[in-house]
């Protein structure tokens, strides 16, 4: 047989999930290509999470990912406030750009968003009702599809090392980008849909404070634990959360 | 939405084999989610229609004319307009349609006497039928008819169940009662009535309510086989509000579908026009009536204005002003161009154009974003690393380093400060600690410590918690001898030194140590058992490991542990740790013992002495 170890003081030093090595390498070559890591909160107001991300309220749109909605807690003036769990990283996009704007900055930037995310839906090898993303933002004078796809190819090249990969885009729709991108990746032969993607809508960039004429930029998302399962080969996206060592053999 | 082959072939006579079809759709529109060959002869593809589109391409016809658009071939139109200015021209009405809510936006109402109900034609009979729907009688399948080629609902009332020739749109009155039309599911047909709220828009007589307005028609004035006079409603409605009707009764029709997406007013004539030259076919002795167009909120005629240079610039492709033009003149576009700037009337039906970025879409997808050439673009800013992304990966690194290996757990629990509305796993909680759930770990891992080929379980989680009125990050760790959770700050300022004012920065770790492929672990239990051995004490102690691993086999889940060595009087005890478990099975212990015992006399064979 293959032994798991040859050497069982291998096993007695400490050791890091394969989500957390998998989320550093995925930030680290974006840090390479000039992203600089953003963080924000879990449980997040409808603000953050849909209104400013140009998801109307009453909107087909918003049923487009289950959100888990939190029972309202009466604030002190008696007003309710709405919170959800947060369904992308998405929120923090909104929170960094209001934040840069207060405090007298502009773009160009570029930020990268690794962390975790909510889905209210049934849960199987590929779904999770808790799981994680990493998001990527850029926005400058002239960032462009092009360079979008520059960079996803790049990043796909280093997290794949060594292997031919491809990307190409699809049409979608995300109520936060205009133009909207389904992005399949190719290894080898075949092509699998990954992540989506878009150039950032003029509204989003509008509801931060930042001029939508003058700059312009992408965003793209996608599931770190899929990213997981496919570099590691790790068959089930659910053994990542039930705190099991067997899984730590990276 | 599922898509008839032969449906669109109606309006594009050169349309593009299925294959080069179902390419095109995939790449330049929308998913597909299936490609299926019926009994029948026709191809029906199941298109995933964007958000964003469902305003004009929930129908046949919205499809056809973008497939039409999208390569530049001619539409034909089916309809004879010579037929249709002859059924207008027909007898004057005394029809009233009476809107008293903002909520409806166009209401066109028409009598049509004598008409007679039977069966449909085979050709529409067909056409539904590929998309899943089953004829009824034809003037119900005119109603379904119209629906999926010009994606706009429409009913058709019996003019004789009503208490006059008058149709009002009004809100409910509260705790009013409906009865719908009943509701069949297989061969069981669910009668349906409901209690109304005011803010349930509706179709009423002067007496009754006929239908829930965009949602579903009521029972009073069901078409049945004996229905002679009918009155045909094509209407519009707020979106939100057949959306909140439809939410609050659960009934989520083909119609809601559309309306809920908003369909513009101005195509309410047109398909009462298509209508009326269906039933004028299928029923032609029937005598039409003019219709009543009550038109209260009407859509503004929008323009949109963008240049060349924009959307090269948006696509990061040199896109010229030929290609430009001939993208807009295949989709019809009402356009004007002066110098770099496009000016373009957007079609009514088209509610998903607001602006430049719209064009940028509209033209990329058409041009082709196989054709834009990946660039890597300068990023070099003045930013740093998030605070709180730096310190959770500094406190990863102080713990691996102290031995902690990190597991991940569940954010949903039993208990605690925040409650979901409803989980779709049962637990409605958030975690206001990470210890009760690294306390399941430990136990979880103490047991499979044999397995593990560790003998001391020390596991950590860095993550959030949620307590009554703010979330904190949490670091928490979990041995025989300390079990502790504190703030991430605190983590943080007890291990760096109170003087120093900077955070050390620390590069992400990436190795990817040991193998870099999964080895998934047998869900079946495991055994160990303990084999102690005295051999000369010159004897190379791989000698041992190797028998083991020799006669364990497959079996043997881990490298053979060594747990003690002494030597006595020339002599050396080894003491191994061997941990037995099956991918297949649950192993017994006559299994076990069975290769212990070949172990054990292979050990006698050498001289060693078992202890």
């Amino acid at each position: 047989m293959e032994s798991n170890t040859e050497n069982t003081e291998e096993y007695k030093k400490g050791s890091l999930h394969p989500l957390t090595l998998i989320m550093n390498e995925a930030v680290s070559i974006l840090k390479d290509l000039g992203f600089v890591v953003e963080a924000g909160p879990e449980l997040e107001n409808e603000w953050y999470n849909f209104d400013a991300l140009n998801v109307p309220k009453d909107h087909p749109a918003r049923d487009m990912q289950d959100t888990f909605f939190i029972k309202s807690t009466s604030l002190e003036d008696g007003e309710q406030e709405k919170k959800v769990l947060r369904t992308h990283t998405s929120n923090t996009q909104i929170r960094f750009m209001e934040n840069l704007v207060k405090e007298g900055g502009n773009p160009p930037f570029a930020i990268v968003v690794p962390g975790k995310v909510f889905r209210n839906e049934s849960t199987d090898a590929t779904h999770e009702m808790q799981f994680h993303q990493i998001e990527g933002l850029v926005v400058g004078e002239d960032i462009s599809v092009a360079h979008m796809k520059g960079i996803l190819l790049e990043f796909f090249k280093r997290f794949f090392n060594g292997e031919e990969v491809d990307i190409r885009l699809r049409p979608s729709f995300f109520p936060f980008v205009e133009p909207g991108f389904e992005v399949d990746l190719r290894r080898g032969e075949k092509w699998i849909e990954l992540l989506g993607a878009g150039m950032v809508h003029p509204n989003v960039l509008k509801n931060c404070g930042i001029d939508g004429d003058k700059y312009q930029g992408f965003a793209f998302g996608m599931g770190l634990d899929r990213l997981m399962m496919m570099k590691l080969r790790i068959p089930d996206a659910r053994l990542s959360y039930q705190g099991d060592l067997r899984l730590n053999q990276f | 939405m599922l898509i008839s082959y032969n449906w669109l072939k109606r309006y594009i006579k050169e349309i593009p084999n299925e294959e080069d079809l179902a390419n095109l759709i995939t790449f330049k529109l929308c998913e597909l989610e299936s490609v299926e060959k019926l009994p029948s002869g026709d191809t029906v593809f199941d298109l995933k229609i964007l958000p964003d589109r469902a305003h004009d391409l929930l129908s046949h016809r919205g499809v056809a004319y973008e497939i039409a658009g999208m390569l530049g071939l001619k539409i034909s139109e089916i309809s004879n307009s010579s037929e249709i200015s002859e059924i207008q021209n027909q007898g004057k009405t005394d029809l009233q349609i009476d809107i008293q809510s903002p909520l409806c936006r166009r209401y066109i109402g028409r009598i049509v006497r004598g008409v007679e109900v039977g069966p449909s034609p085979k050709w529409m009979v067909d056409l539904l039928e590929s998309v899943g729907q089953r004829s009824i009688n034809n003037i119900v399948d005119i109603t379904n008819f119209i629906l999926f080629d010009t994606g706009q609902p429409i009913h058709i009332f019996d003019l004789d169940k009503l208490e006059n020739e008058k149709i009002i749109i009004r809100d409910a009155k509260e705790g009013e009662r409906v009865e719908l039309l009943p509701e069949k599911v297989g061969d069981i047909v669910k009668e349906r009535s409901f209690d109304l709220k005011e803010n349930n828009l509706v179709i009423a007589d002067e007496k009754d309510v006929l239908a829930l307005a965009g949602v579903k028609g009521g029972k009073k004035a069901e078409v049945g086989i004996n229905t002679k006079n009918i009155i045909i409603e094509v209407a519009s409605f707020d979106p939100i509000s057949i959306r909140k009707t439809a939410g609050m009764f659960k009934i989520h029709t083909d119609a809601v579908k559309r309306y809920e997406n908003e369909i513009t007013p101005s195509v309410c004539d047109a398909v009462m026009e298509e209508t009326s030259y269906l039933v004028k076919e299928f029923c032609p002795n029937s005598k039409f009536e003019e219709s009543v167009d009550i038109y209260k909120i009407k859509q503004e005629e929008r323009r949109v204005r963008f240049e060349t240079s924009y959307i090269c610039k948006v696509l990061g492709a040199e896109i010229k002003d030929e290609e430009i033009e001939k993208i807009l003149k295949n989709y019809n576009y009402n356009f004007s161009h002066q110098s770099d700037w496009w000016e373009v009337v957007v079609p009514d039906k088209r509610l998903d154009i607001t602006g430049g970025h719209d064009m940028a879409e509209e033209i990329g997808r058409v041009y082709g974003y196989d054709r834009i050439a990946p660039k890597i673009p300068e990023l070099n800013f003045n930013h740093k690393d998030n605070e709180v992304w730096t310190k959770i990966c500094l406190a990863k690194e102080k713990l691996i380093s102290d031995g902690y290996k990190e597991v991940m757990t569940y954010v949903f629990t039993d208990k605690g400060d925040i409650e979901v509305m409803a989980s779709a796993g049962g637990k409605n909680f958030l975690r206001t600690n990470i210890i009760d759930g690294l306390k399941k770990s430990y136990e979880l891992n103490r047991l499979n410590a044999p397995l593990l080929g560790i003998d001391e379980i020390k596991i950590f989680e860095i993550g959030t918690v949620f307590t009554k009125d703010r979330e904190e990050i949490h670091v928490a760790y979990y041995d025989k001898k300390n079990q502790k959770e504190i703030e991430l700050e605190e983590f943080i300022s007890e291990i760096i030194p109170s003087n120093s004012s900077e955070i050390p920065k620390i590069g992400e770790k990436t190795y990817l140590f040991n193998h870099s492929v999964f080895k998934l672990w047998s869900s079946y239990p495991f055994m160990a058992r303990d084999i102690a051995v005295w051999v000369p004490e010159e004897t190379d102690k791989n000698i041992l490991r190797d028998l083991y691993k020799e006669f364990g086999g497959d079996l043997l889940i881990n490298e053979p542990k060594l747990f003690d060595s002494f030597t006595k009087n020339g002599k050396t005890s080894y003491a191994y740790h061997l941990v037995f478990q099956s991918y297949n099975k649950t192993l017994t212990d006559d299994e076990v013992n069975k290769i212990m015992e070949n172990i054990n006399k292979k050990l006698s064979d050498l001289n060693f002495e078992i202890r």
